[in-house]
Protein backbone atom coordinates (compact mmCIF):
# COMPACT_ATOMS: atom_id res chain seq x y z
CA UNK A 1 0.00 0.00 0.00
CA UNK A 2 1.27 3.47 -0.80
CA UNK A 3 2.23 5.86 1.99
CA UNK A 4 0.03 8.64 3.39
CA UNK A 5 2.58 10.95 1.83
CA UNK A 6 1.68 9.72 -1.65
CA UNK A 7 -2.02 9.45 -0.96
CA UNK A 8 -2.41 13.05 0.21
CA UNK A 9 -0.46 14.39 -2.75
CA UNK A 10 3.26 14.24 -1.95
CA UNK A 11 5.54 17.22 -1.44
CA UNK A 12 3.09 20.01 -2.42
CA UNK A 13 0.47 18.70 0.01
CA UNK A 14 3.00 18.48 2.83
CA UNK A 15 4.17 21.99 2.01
CA UNK A 16 0.62 23.26 2.51
CA UNK A 17 0.11 21.17 5.64
CA UNK A 18 3.27 22.44 7.30
CA UNK A 19 1.96 26.02 7.42
CA UNK A 20 -1.30 24.92 9.01
CA UNK A 21 0.64 22.83 11.53
CA UNK A 22 3.36 25.37 12.32
CA UNK A 23 0.82 28.18 12.82
CA UNK A 24 -1.04 25.99 15.31
CA UNK A 25 2.17 25.17 17.16
CA UNK A 26 3.23 28.84 17.33
CA UNK A 27 -0.20 29.81 18.65
CA UNK A 28 -0.27 27.09 21.30
CA UNK A 29 0.66 28.62 24.66
CA UNK A 30 1.65 25.22 26.04
CA UNK A 31 4.61 24.96 23.65
CA UNK A 32 5.06 28.25 21.80
CA UNK A 33 7.82 29.38 24.18
CA UNK A 34 10.15 26.73 22.75
CA UNK A 35 9.92 28.42 19.37
CA UNK A 36 10.46 32.05 20.34
CA UNK A 37 14.20 32.21 19.91
CA UNK A 38 14.58 29.99 16.86
CA UNK A 39 14.92 30.94 13.24
CA UNK A 40 11.46 30.51 11.75
CA UNK A 41 12.66 29.57 8.27
CA UNK A 42 14.79 26.74 9.63
CA UNK A 43 12.10 25.70 12.03
CA UNK A 44 9.49 25.52 9.27
CA UNK A 45 11.87 23.35 7.25
CA UNK A 46 12.33 21.04 10.25
CA UNK A 47 8.57 20.82 10.74
CA UNK A 48 8.27 19.84 7.11
CA UNK A 49 10.84 17.11 7.57
CA UNK A 50 8.88 15.89 10.60
CA UNK A 51 5.57 15.80 8.71
CA UNK A 52 7.24 14.06 5.77
CA UNK A 53 8.45 11.45 8.24
CA UNK A 54 5.05 11.09 9.94
CA UNK A 55 3.41 10.62 6.54
CA UNK A 56 5.88 7.94 5.47
CA UNK A 57 7.49 10.12 2.80
CA UNK A 58 11.15 10.08 1.79
CA UNK A 59 13.26 10.83 4.86
CA UNK A 60 16.25 9.73 6.86
CA UNK A 61 14.91 10.66 10.27
CA UNK A 62 16.77 8.79 12.98
CA UNK A 63 16.06 8.66 16.66
CA UNK A 64 19.59 9.84 17.35
CA UNK A 65 19.11 13.15 15.49
CA UNK A 66 15.89 13.84 17.36
CA UNK A 67 17.42 12.92 20.68
CA UNK A 68 20.32 15.32 20.25
CA UNK A 69 18.11 18.12 18.91
CA UNK A 70 15.72 18.00 21.87
CA UNK A 71 18.09 16.90 24.64
CA UNK A 72 18.43 20.23 26.45
CA UNK A 73 14.82 21.38 26.24
CA UNK A 74 13.46 19.63 29.36
CA UNK A 75 10.37 18.45 27.54
CA UNK A 76 7.59 16.46 29.17
CA UNK A 77 4.79 14.20 27.95
CA UNK A 78 2.43 17.18 28.11
CA UNK A 79 4.57 19.02 25.54
CA UNK A 80 4.69 16.00 23.27
CA UNK A 81 0.93 15.51 23.64
CA UNK A 82 0.37 19.12 22.59
CA UNK A 83 2.33 18.56 19.38
CA UNK A 84 0.37 15.35 18.69
CA UNK A 85 -2.88 17.24 19.21
CA UNK A 86 -1.82 19.95 16.75
CA UNK A 87 -0.84 17.29 14.23
CA UNK A 88 -4.25 15.65 14.51
CA UNK A 89 -6.07 18.97 14.27
CA UNK A 90 -4.04 19.90 11.18
CA UNK A 91 -4.92 16.71 9.37
CA UNK A 92 -8.58 16.97 10.37
CA UNK A 93 -8.66 20.53 9.04
CA UNK A 94 -7.17 19.36 5.75
CA UNK A 95 -9.88 16.71 5.41
CA UNK A 96 -7.64 13.67 5.83
CA UNK A 97 -9.72 10.56 6.72
CA UNK A 98 -9.58 9.40 10.33
CA UNK A 99 -7.89 6.11 9.49
CA UNK A 100 -4.99 7.90 7.83
CA UNK A 101 -4.71 10.34 10.71
CA UNK A 102 -4.38 7.42 13.10
CA UNK A 103 -1.66 5.95 10.91
CA UNK A 104 0.33 9.23 10.90
CA UNK A 105 -0.18 9.61 14.64
CA UNK A 106 1.24 6.14 15.25
CA UNK A 107 4.39 7.01 13.29
CA UNK A 108 4.80 10.32 15.12
CA UNK A 109 4.18 8.59 18.45
CA UNK A 110 7.11 6.26 17.76
CA UNK A 111 9.62 9.08 18.30
CA UNK A 112 8.27 10.06 21.74
CA UNK A 113 11.12 8.28 23.64
CA UNK A 114 13.79 9.98 21.50
CA UNK A 115 12.27 13.45 21.81
CA UNK A 116 11.77 13.09 25.58
CA UNK A 117 15.27 11.62 25.92
CA UNK A 118 14.27 8.29 27.50
CA UNK B 1 33.88 16.68 -10.80
CA UNK B 2 33.01 18.64 -7.70
CA UNK B 3 34.99 21.61 -6.43
CA UNK B 4 34.55 22.61 -2.79
CA UNK B 5 36.36 25.61 -1.38
CA UNK B 6 39.13 25.28 -3.92
CA UNK B 7 39.66 21.50 -3.70
CA UNK B 8 38.50 19.03 -6.33
CA UNK B 9 36.68 15.81 -5.57
CA UNK B 10 35.68 12.90 -7.84
CA UNK B 11 31.93 12.45 -7.68
CA UNK B 12 30.57 8.95 -8.33
CA UNK B 13 27.67 8.55 -10.75
CA UNK B 14 24.34 9.15 -8.97
CA UNK B 15 26.04 10.44 -5.84
CA UNK B 16 24.61 13.61 -4.28
CA UNK B 17 26.88 16.56 -3.52
CA UNK B 18 26.44 15.85 0.19
CA UNK B 19 27.28 12.15 -0.16
CA UNK B 20 30.35 12.98 -2.20
CA UNK B 21 31.67 15.51 0.32
CA UNK B 22 30.99 13.24 3.31
CA UNK B 23 32.71 10.32 1.56
CA UNK B 24 35.80 12.49 1.18
CA UNK B 25 35.74 13.50 4.82
CA UNK B 26 34.40 17.04 4.37
CA UNK B 27 32.13 17.90 7.32
CA UNK B 28 28.76 19.21 6.15
CA UNK B 29 25.86 19.26 8.63
CA UNK B 30 22.71 17.46 7.50
CA UNK B 31 19.54 16.12 9.04
CA UNK B 32 16.64 14.80 6.95
CA UNK B 33 18.67 14.05 3.82
CA UNK B 34 15.54 14.31 1.72
CA UNK B 35 15.52 17.96 0.68
CA UNK B 36 13.15 19.22 3.35
CA UNK B 37 14.96 20.51 6.42
CA UNK B 38 17.54 22.80 4.71
CA UNK B 39 20.30 21.94 7.17
CA UNK B 40 22.72 21.02 4.37
CA UNK B 41 22.36 24.14 2.24
CA UNK B 42 25.45 25.09 0.23
CA UNK B 43 26.11 27.77 -2.36
CA UNK B 44 27.11 27.12 -5.99
CA UNK B 45 29.69 29.53 -7.37
CA UNK B 46 30.10 27.99 -10.85
CA UNK B 47 28.15 25.41 -12.82
CA UNK B 48 24.44 24.61 -12.92
CA UNK B 49 22.36 23.32 -10.04
CA UNK B 50 19.26 21.26 -10.98
CA UNK B 51 16.05 23.17 -10.18
CA UNK B 52 14.88 20.23 -8.09
CA UNK B 53 17.72 20.90 -5.63
CA UNK B 54 16.42 24.42 -4.92
CA UNK B 55 12.79 23.56 -4.09
CA UNK B 56 11.58 25.33 -0.98
CA UNK B 57 14.34 27.94 -0.89
CA UNK B 58 13.49 31.61 -1.21
CA UNK B 59 13.92 33.26 -4.62
CA UNK B 60 16.57 35.52 -3.11
CA UNK B 61 18.50 32.43 -2.00
CA UNK B 62 18.00 30.65 -5.33
CA UNK B 63 19.36 33.68 -7.17
CA UNK B 64 22.48 33.50 -5.01
CA UNK B 65 23.03 29.86 -5.97
CA UNK B 66 21.88 28.29 -2.70
CA UNK B 67 20.88 24.64 -3.03
CA UNK B 68 20.12 21.54 -0.95
CA UNK B 69 23.25 19.39 -1.20
CA UNK B 70 21.46 16.20 -0.03
CA UNK B 71 19.27 16.03 -3.15
CA UNK B 72 21.62 17.67 -5.65
CA UNK B 73 22.96 15.47 -8.45
CA UNK B 74 24.53 17.94 -10.89
CA UNK B 75 24.83 16.94 -14.53
CA UNK B 76 28.20 18.59 -15.04
CA UNK B 77 31.08 20.05 -13.06
CA UNK B 78 30.03 22.20 -10.11
CA UNK B 79 31.92 24.52 -7.76
CA UNK B 80 30.39 25.00 -4.33
CA UNK B 81 31.15 26.60 -1.00
CA UNK B 82 29.56 27.04 2.40
CA UNK B 83 26.91 29.75 2.60
CA UNK B 84 28.87 31.81 5.08
CA UNK B 85 31.95 31.74 2.87
CA UNK B 86 32.73 35.20 1.58
CA UNK B 87 35.65 37.07 0.14
CA UNK B 88 37.39 40.02 1.78
CA UNK B 89 37.82 43.25 -0.15
CA UNK B 90 39.77 46.44 0.39
CA UNK B 91 37.75 49.63 0.47
CA UNK B 92 38.24 53.25 1.50
CA UNK B 93 36.01 55.71 3.32
CA UNK B 94 35.06 58.39 0.79
CA UNK B 95 32.61 60.66 2.64
CA UNK B 96 30.70 60.82 5.90
CA UNK B 97 27.48 62.75 6.47
CA UNK B 98 25.38 63.19 9.58
CA UNK B 99 21.78 62.12 8.91
CA UNK B 100 20.54 62.69 12.46
CA UNK B 101 21.92 62.85 15.96
CA UNK B 102 21.98 59.06 15.94
CA UNK B 103 22.87 58.11 12.38
CA UNK B 104 25.83 58.63 10.06
CA UNK B 105 25.78 57.99 6.36
CA UNK B 106 29.09 56.56 5.17
CA UNK B 107 30.17 56.12 1.56
CA UNK B 108 32.89 53.64 0.71
CA UNK B 109 34.72 53.02 -2.53
CA UNK B 110 33.25 50.02 -4.34
CA UNK B 111 35.85 47.26 -4.33
CA UNK B 112 36.43 45.59 -7.71
CA UNK B 113 34.83 42.15 -7.77
CA UNK B 114 32.34 42.72 -4.94
CA UNK B 115 28.99 41.54 -6.32
CA UNK B 116 25.98 42.08 -4.09
CA UNK B 117 22.25 42.78 -3.99
CA UNK B 118 20.99 45.98 -2.42
CA UNK B 119 19.87 45.22 1.15
CA UNK B 120 22.56 42.62 1.81
CA UNK B 121 25.19 43.38 4.43
CA UNK B 122 28.96 43.40 4.75
CA UNK B 123 31.27 43.03 7.73
CA UNK B 124 33.56 46.04 7.98
CA UNK B 125 36.92 45.47 9.59
CA UNK B 126 39.04 48.28 10.96
CA UNK B 127 42.69 47.85 9.99
CA UNK B 128 45.13 47.46 12.83
CA UNK B 129 43.01 45.93 15.57
CA UNK B 130 40.56 43.87 13.50
CA UNK B 131 37.43 45.37 15.09
CA UNK B 132 34.43 44.16 13.03
CA UNK B 133 30.82 45.36 12.66
CA UNK B 134 28.10 44.39 10.17
CA UNK B 135 26.43 47.10 8.09
CA UNK B 136 23.67 46.79 5.52
CA UNK B 137 24.01 48.25 2.04
CA UNK B 138 21.60 50.99 0.99
CA UNK B 139 23.21 51.53 -2.41
CA UNK B 140 22.51 49.75 -5.67
CA UNK B 141 24.82 47.25 -7.36
CA UNK B 142 24.76 49.56 -10.40
CA UNK B 143 26.39 52.38 -8.42
CA UNK B 144 30.11 53.09 -8.09
CA UNK B 145 30.04 53.65 -4.33
CA UNK B 146 28.75 51.74 -1.32
CA UNK B 147 26.36 53.55 1.01
CA UNK B 148 25.66 52.42 4.55
CA UNK B 149 23.97 53.91 7.60
CA UNK B 150 25.83 53.72 10.87
CA UNK B 151 24.13 54.02 14.26
CA UNK B 152 26.32 56.30 16.39
CA UNK B 153 26.38 55.53 20.07
CA UNK B 154 28.34 57.24 22.82
CA UNK B 155 31.60 55.28 23.06
CA UNK B 156 30.67 53.22 19.99
CA UNK B 157 34.09 52.06 18.85
CA UNK B 158 33.42 51.50 15.15
CA UNK B 159 30.92 54.34 14.71
CA UNK B 160 33.19 56.75 16.57
CA UNK B 161 36.09 55.80 14.36
CA UNK B 162 34.07 55.94 11.11
CA UNK B 163 32.86 59.46 11.92
CA UNK B 164 36.40 60.74 11.38
CA UNK B 165 37.73 58.14 8.98
CA UNK B 166 37.46 59.91 5.61
CA UNK B 167 40.34 58.71 3.44
CA UNK B 168 41.05 55.69 5.66
CA UNK B 169 41.30 52.16 4.23
CA UNK B 170 39.28 49.30 5.69
CA UNK B 171 38.29 45.73 4.85
CA UNK B 172 34.81 44.65 3.76
CA UNK B 173 33.83 40.98 3.99
CA UNK B 174 30.69 39.68 2.35
CA UNK B 175 28.11 40.01 1.05
CA UNK B 176 25.76 38.24 3.46
CA UNK B 177 22.01 37.98 3.95
CA UNK B 178 18.99 37.57 1.74
CA UNK B 179 17.06 40.75 2.48
CA UNK B 180 16.93 41.88 -1.14
CA UNK B 181 14.40 42.76 -3.83
CA UNK B 182 12.96 39.83 -5.78
CA UNK B 183 13.00 40.17 -9.57
CA UNK B 184 10.19 38.95 -11.78
CA UNK B 185 7.12 39.84 -9.73
CA UNK B 186 6.52 43.53 -10.53
CA UNK B 187 2.90 43.55 -9.32
CA UNK B 188 3.41 42.12 -5.86
CA UNK B 189 2.56 44.43 -2.94
CA UNK B 190 5.61 45.07 -0.74
CA UNK B 191 5.76 45.92 2.96
CA UNK B 192 9.06 47.36 4.17
CA UNK B 193 9.29 47.86 7.92
CA UNK B 194 12.23 48.73 10.11
CA UNK B 195 13.54 50.63 13.09
CA UNK B 196 16.57 52.92 13.32
CA UNK B 197 19.29 52.11 10.79
CA UNK B 198 17.08 49.25 9.60
CA UNK B 199 16.18 51.90 7.06
CA UNK B 200 19.51 51.24 5.33
CA UNK B 201 18.67 47.80 3.83
CA UNK B 202 15.06 48.90 3.29
CA UNK B 203 16.29 51.84 1.26
CA UNK B 204 18.38 49.42 -0.79
CA UNK B 205 15.30 47.27 -1.47
CA UNK B 206 13.23 50.35 -2.26
CA UNK B 207 15.81 51.77 -4.67
CA UNK B 208 16.09 48.43 -6.42
CA UNK B 209 12.29 48.24 -6.70
CA UNK B 210 12.26 51.73 -8.20
CA UNK B 211 15.08 50.91 -10.61
CA UNK B 212 13.14 47.84 -11.77
CA UNK B 213 9.94 49.88 -12.20
CA UNK B 214 8.01 47.92 -9.62
CA UNK B 215 4.27 48.37 -10.21
CA UNK B 216 2.70 46.98 -7.02
CA UNK B 217 2.04 49.20 -4.00
CA UNK B 218 4.97 49.66 -1.60
CA UNK B 219 4.53 50.68 2.03
CA UNK B 220 7.62 51.77 3.91
CA UNK B 221 7.22 51.86 7.70
CA UNK B 222 10.04 53.47 9.65
CA UNK B 223 9.93 53.31 13.43
CA UNK B 224 11.77 55.33 16.04
CA UNK B 225 11.19 56.42 19.61
CA UNK B 226 10.97 60.06 18.53
CA UNK B 227 10.30 61.99 15.37
CA UNK B 228 13.93 63.17 15.27
CA UNK B 229 14.92 59.53 14.71
CA UNK B 230 13.11 59.38 11.35
CA UNK B 231 15.89 60.44 9.03
CA UNK B 232 16.42 60.96 5.29
CA UNK B 233 13.25 63.06 4.86
CA UNK B 234 14.27 64.92 1.71
CA UNK B 235 15.43 61.84 -0.17
CA UNK B 236 12.38 59.83 0.76
CA UNK B 237 10.14 62.70 -0.35
CA UNK B 238 11.94 62.68 -3.71
CA UNK B 239 11.53 58.90 -4.03
CA UNK B 240 7.83 59.17 -3.15
CA UNK B 241 7.35 61.83 -5.82
CA UNK B 242 8.97 59.52 -8.38
CA UNK B 243 7.07 56.42 -7.21
CA UNK B 244 3.33 57.15 -6.88
CA UNK B 245 2.81 53.65 -5.50
CA UNK B 246 4.98 54.39 -2.45
CA UNK B 247 3.44 55.17 0.97
CA UNK B 248 5.69 56.38 3.78
CA UNK B 249 4.48 55.70 7.29
CA UNK B 250 6.43 57.00 10.27
CA UNK B 251 5.88 55.27 13.60
CA UNK B 252 6.98 56.96 16.82
CA UNK B 253 6.13 56.34 20.45
CA UNK B 254 4.85 59.88 21.06
CA UNK B 255 4.33 63.13 19.17
CA UNK B 256 4.08 66.71 20.40
CA UNK B 257 1.26 68.90 19.07
CA UNK B 258 3.84 70.87 17.11
CA UNK B 259 5.33 67.74 15.56
CA UNK B 260 1.91 66.62 14.41
CA UNK B 261 1.72 69.76 12.27
CA UNK B 262 4.98 69.09 10.47
CA UNK B 263 4.61 68.54 6.73
CA UNK B 264 5.43 65.04 5.26
CA UNK B 265 6.88 62.99 3.82
CA UNK B 266 5.72 60.57 6.52
CA UNK B 267 2.15 59.82 7.51
CA UNK B 268 2.81 59.87 11.24
CA UNK B 269 1.38 57.36 13.69
CA UNK B 270 2.07 56.70 17.35
CA UNK B 271 2.49 53.25 18.84
CA UNK B 272 4.48 50.08 18.34
CA UNK B 273 5.63 49.36 14.81
CA UNK B 274 4.46 45.73 14.70
CA UNK B 275 0.99 46.71 15.88
CA UNK B 276 0.81 49.43 13.25
CA UNK B 277 1.87 47.16 10.38
CA UNK B 278 -0.58 44.40 11.33
CA UNK B 279 -3.47 46.81 11.86
CA UNK B 280 -2.90 48.24 8.37
CA UNK B 281 -2.33 44.82 6.82
CA UNK B 282 -4.35 42.29 8.82
CA UNK B 283 -4.13 39.66 6.02
CA UNK B 284 -0.76 40.05 4.26
CA UNK B 285 -1.29 36.81 2.33
CA UNK B 286 0.03 38.04 -1.04
CA UNK B 287 2.61 40.50 0.25
CA UNK B 288 6.37 40.28 0.34
CA UNK B 289 7.73 41.66 3.61
CA UNK B 290 11.14 43.05 4.49
CA UNK B 291 11.72 43.47 8.24
CA UNK B 292 14.88 45.14 9.48
CA UNK B 293 16.42 46.55 12.63
CA UNK B 294 15.70 45.77 16.28
CA UNK B 295 15.85 41.95 16.66
CA UNK B 296 12.95 41.66 19.13
CA UNK B 297 10.74 43.75 16.86
CA UNK B 298 11.77 41.81 13.75
CA UNK B 299 11.06 38.47 15.42
CA UNK B 300 7.71 39.66 16.78
CA UNK B 301 6.60 41.12 13.47
CA UNK B 302 7.71 38.08 11.50
CA UNK B 303 5.67 35.83 13.78
CA UNK B 304 2.60 38.06 13.67
CA UNK B 305 2.76 38.40 9.89
CA UNK B 306 3.12 34.63 9.49
CA UNK B 307 0.21 33.90 11.82
CA UNK B 308 -1.83 36.48 9.89
CA UNK B 309 -1.30 34.46 6.71
CA UNK B 310 1.96 35.72 5.19
CA UNK B 311 4.16 33.05 3.62
CA UNK B 312 7.53 32.60 5.34
CA UNK B 313 9.10 32.30 1.90
CA UNK B 314 8.07 35.92 1.36
CA UNK B 315 9.32 37.31 4.67
CA UNK B 316 12.89 38.61 4.55
CA UNK B 317 14.61 39.66 7.74
CA UNK B 318 17.73 41.58 8.64
CA UNK B 319 17.80 41.83 12.42
CA UNK B 320 20.53 43.78 14.10
CA UNK B 321 21.05 45.40 17.44
CA UNK B 322 22.79 48.71 17.83
CA UNK B 323 26.47 48.03 18.49
CA UNK B 324 27.23 47.69 22.17
CA UNK B 325 29.27 50.47 23.63
CA UNK B 326 32.35 48.82 25.03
Amino acid sequence: MSSIYDRIGGEPAVDAAVDVFYRKVLSDDRISQFFDAVDMDRQRAKQKAFLTFAFGGPNQYTGQDLRVAHAKMKLTDAHFDAVMENLGATLTELGVPAALIAEAAAVAESVRPAVLNR
Amino acid sequence: MLQFEGRRYERAADETVLECLLRHGVAVASFCRSGACQTCVLKATAGTVPKSAQLGLKPSQQQQGYFLSCVCRPEAALSVERCDAAATYEARVLRVESLSAEVLRVWLSRPAGLEFRAGQFVQLERPGDGLMRPYSLASLPSEDELELHVARLPNGRMSGWLANAVGQPLLARGPFGECSYTMGEPDRPLILAGTGTGLSPLLGVLREAAENEHLGPISLFHGSRQLTGLYLRAELATLAARLPTLSLIGSVLSLTAEEQQQPGPWQLETGELDQLVISRYPKPVEHRLFLCGNPALVQRLRKRAYLAGASLSRIHCDAFAAPHAS
